[in-house]
């Protein structure tokens, strides 16, 4: 079979499977995957429960997936993720500032730690513009100097917060999928998708970005608004995922490798690809956080890491091609 | 025919560096023009100036008679396509994705290309050969073939220009030719205008009608290579000695740096000693040093250029006063110098009654058996002696088994001769 063929086939089977595969995360339970009581009014609640959770799983992975896509395609560079520019530390830093103060119970967390990644993104990018659009350089040196400003910050919070809000502090920086409310996951899912969908539209762009900001001007595009659009997709999506579940890591940088392997780094494909596997990984890694030690739940961002680190190293080794120029 | 591009007047540069001011160029369609000139001066710029890449701080750039920097990206695209010196990229794209590329500007985002697109893509790469690869991945080609993948993503663009920076810099002597030749069919049979920076002249020379010489900004020369491609304007700009000979049997041009003789080991290096004055020694010196010689000179006066030549090139030399008959103790260390030394050389020295006796030098070690080198050209106009016959002087000498020399490298032939021949061990 023809080599683009072979890869087109890939990503129709990631679609083809996700019902079946978000389905089993549905039904994945305390007591393994077994069916459902629909005649107790618990039974129906704890269904719609874990509907909330697959579905932020799969959104969330998703849009974390696009958005290291875009950044590793802009920053041409393999070990970009969607926090590599600061977004950890500004979200942390205003969540942190929400629980400390005593606001978070009254749904703001999400919020500020929303508007805190977009401002953080935002100060970096703008930092980063000399004129016309952001260096790669520049991006990665602002992103740096506005993370580790943002970090001491929140270490600062962190040392003077109480034992309970420490506590929480660090739960939500290890990110979980326990959904406050069924409109924010809409609110945030909406925003999730838009935004991978454009990111997705900005596909052809990317790839010429990847030769080079002056080869991408050659090639027709006009780049100053092309890098800047795509930033601001990839802070959209970063920062919504952020605000509905907290620092979950790992999924932006990996599954955009692993996906690269696997369909070639043609963003057409890749985007995608990416946004299906991403939110197949993350649903499967919060079903298996939620059940492995039950009733104790192990944050989702613990697993990411600890199961789909080695699980990615063994596929990559596999590969040989990684879609990278060695 | 059409003007393909024009630049009006151009100034550009970085940063308060201006690279070039009110540069005026144009270049009709269909053309084949290589952009030439030493490092920095100005020909990339020229080329991110006439892309677009760099607005010029003055004047204007028309690509077909349109601002290049009012037209709207895509249309550029579709004017103006750019062969890179090397594409650098982290993915590892195959040919075919790369290939469509071209056409990034042309495609609805949300579509596949059309049949039209595939056919343009299928057609550029069967033009630039690489049909076989494409799915091949980037980083599993040669250079040449990536420089034809990308020439296949510049055609894929259908572009009226094509502009090149030195697109064979990266590629050995075939696969360079081999890019050459795609690029004058493309001009040739599609028309394309081309554009291309390059440092190799003779390839230049070979392909385009037309060289642009750039020095320092400005235009130097503009015309075909033989009126570019001249030794006095080359050697201004390369700040280099060079040649240009013709082929023979094409009559193609070929520049090659004039590169001086193999320096000798030092062990074996001969004592030449040189008569000189007035600036006859000037060049000849130099060139016995380049050569590696170890050079005495004497009788000069002081202040006299030869001497500062010498002096400059640290050689021994026994010197007179400034514009004083030369003594008999000068003469007699010079004497001595000479009889020492394995050739003496006596420059195209005009003799007056002061100097007169530094001929004496060169008599003294034929004499003993000292090869003597002799400038023989003008010697009526040398003599200034009224009356004391250096020109029967001179002859005799020649006619004693003196060799006769008139230009520098025929006297350094005839030393190397003769420290191939009969090698002379001399110490200072």
């Amino acid at each position: 079979m023809e080599l683009r063929m072979k890869r087109s086939v890939i990503v129709w089977w990631l679609f083809l499977l996700s019902p079946l595969v978000l389905g089993a995360c549905v039904l994945a339970g305390a007591t393994g995957i077994s069916g459902l009581d629909w005649h107790t009014a618990t039974g129906r609640a704890i269904f719609w429960l874990r509907v909330h959770r697959v579905a932020a799983g799969f959104v969330i992975g998703a849009g974390l997936s696009c958005s290291g896509v875009v950044l590793q395609a802009l920053l041409r560079n393999p070990l970009a993720d969607p926090y590599i520019l600061g977004v950890s530390s500004g979200a942390g830093l205003g969540a942190a500032l929400v629980i400390v103060s005593g606001f978070a119970v009254a749904g703001l967390l999400p919020v500020s730690a929303f508007l805190a990644a977009i401002l953080t993104l935002s100060v970096v990018i703008l930092l980063a513009r000399n004129g016309g659009a952001p260096s790669i350089y520049g991006l990665l040196l602002s992103g740096v100097i506005v993370s580790s400003m943002c970090s001491s910050m929140l270490m600062l919070i962190i040392s003077l917060a109480s034992a309970e809000g420490l506590h929480s502090i660090t739960w939500w920086m290890l990110g979980n999928l326990q959904i406050v409310s069924s409109s924010l996951l809409m609110i945030s899912g909406t925003l999730i998708i838009l935004g991978a969908l454009g990111i997705w539209g900005l596909a052809r762009n990317l790839n010429a970005l990847t030769l080079g900001r002056e080869m991408a001007h050659h090639l027709g595009i006009r780049t100053g608004v092309a890098v800047t659009l795509a930033l601001a997709l990839a802070t959209l999506t970063t920062a919504a995922s952020v605000g509905l579940a907290g620092l979950i890591g790992f999924v932006g940088l990996i599954v955009p490798h692993l996906m690269r392997s696997l369909v070639g780094p043609d963003h057409r494909r890749l985007v995608p690809a990416a946004a299906l596997a991403g939110g197949w990984f993350l649903a499967l890694c919060d079903a298996l956080a939620r059940t492995a030690l039950a009733p104790v739940e192990i944050p989702v961002g613990v697993i990411t890491a600890l199961i789909g680190g080695p699980f990615f190293l063994i596929l990559l080794r596999r590969r040989r091609k990684h879609g990278w120029v060695e | 025919m059409n003007q393909a591009f024009a630049l009006e007047q151009v100034s550009a540069g970085y940063q308060r560096t201006p690279i070039f001011r009110n540069l005026q160029l144009a270049v009709t369609e269909g053309e084949m023009v290589a952009l030439l000139g030493p490092n920095g001066a100005g020909k990339s710029t020229l080329l991110r100036v006439l892309t677009g890449l760099l607005t010029p701080t003055a004047g204007t750039i028309r690509l077909f008679g349109q601002d290049v920097n009012k037209l709207r990206a895509a249309e550029r695209a579709r004017l103006i396509a750019v062969v890179p010196q090397e594409l650098k990229t982290p993915m590892a794209y195959t040919v075919a994705e790369l290939v469509l590329m071209g056409r990034t500007a042309l495609l609805n985002p949300w579509r596949q290309p059309s049949a039209v697109d595939s056919q343009v893509v299928e057609r550029a790469m069967v033009y630039t050969d690489v049909s076989d690869l494409s799915n091949r991945s980037l980083d599993a080609l040669s250079g040449g073939e990536k420089q034809r993948a990308v020439i296949a993503m510049a055609l894929a663009q259908e572009p009226r220009i094509i502009v090149m920076d030195e697109p064979t810099t990266h590629l050995d002597l075939n696969h360079s030719l081999e890019i050459m030749q795609i690029i004058e069919r493309l001009n040739r049979e599609q028309g394309v205008t081309v554009m291309m920076t390059s440092h190799d002249l003779n390839m230049a020379a070979e392909f385009c009608q037309r060289l642009i010489l750039l020095d320092q900004g400005q235009v130097v020369a503009d015309g075909t290579p033989e009126a570019v491609l001249k030794e006095e304007i080359l050697r201004e700009v390369y700040h280099c000695d060079l040649r240009v000979r013709k082929d023979t049997p094409t009559g193609a041009l070929f520049v090659a740096p004039a590169r001086r003789p193999p320096l000798p080991r030092p062990a074996t290096a001969m004592r030449v000693h040189v008569i000189a004055g007035g600036g006859s020694g000037g060049e000849l010196l130099r060139q016995l040093a380049l050569c590696g010689y170890r050079v005495t000179c004497g009788v000069l006066n002081q202040m006299d250029s030869d001497a500062r030549a010498a002096e400059a090139l640290g050689m021994v030399q026994i010197m007179e006063k400034p514009f004083s008959p030369i003594g008999p103790e000068a003469l007699s260390q010079a004497k001595h110098l000479a009889t020492d030394a394995a050739a003496v050389i006596l420059c195209e020295v005009p003799f007056g009654p002061g100097n007169l006796i530094n001929l004496e030098i060169a008599e003294d070690a034929l004499q003993k058996g000292i090869p003597v080198l002799i400038n023989d050209r003008n010697l009526e106009k040398r003599d200034y002696t009224a009356g004391q016959n250096v020109v029967a002087r001179i002859r005799q000498l020649i006619q004693s088994g003196a060799i006769c020399w008139r230009q520098g490298n025929v006297a350094l032939t005839a030393l190397a001769r003769l420290s191939g021949s009969a090698p002379r061990q001399s110490s200072p």
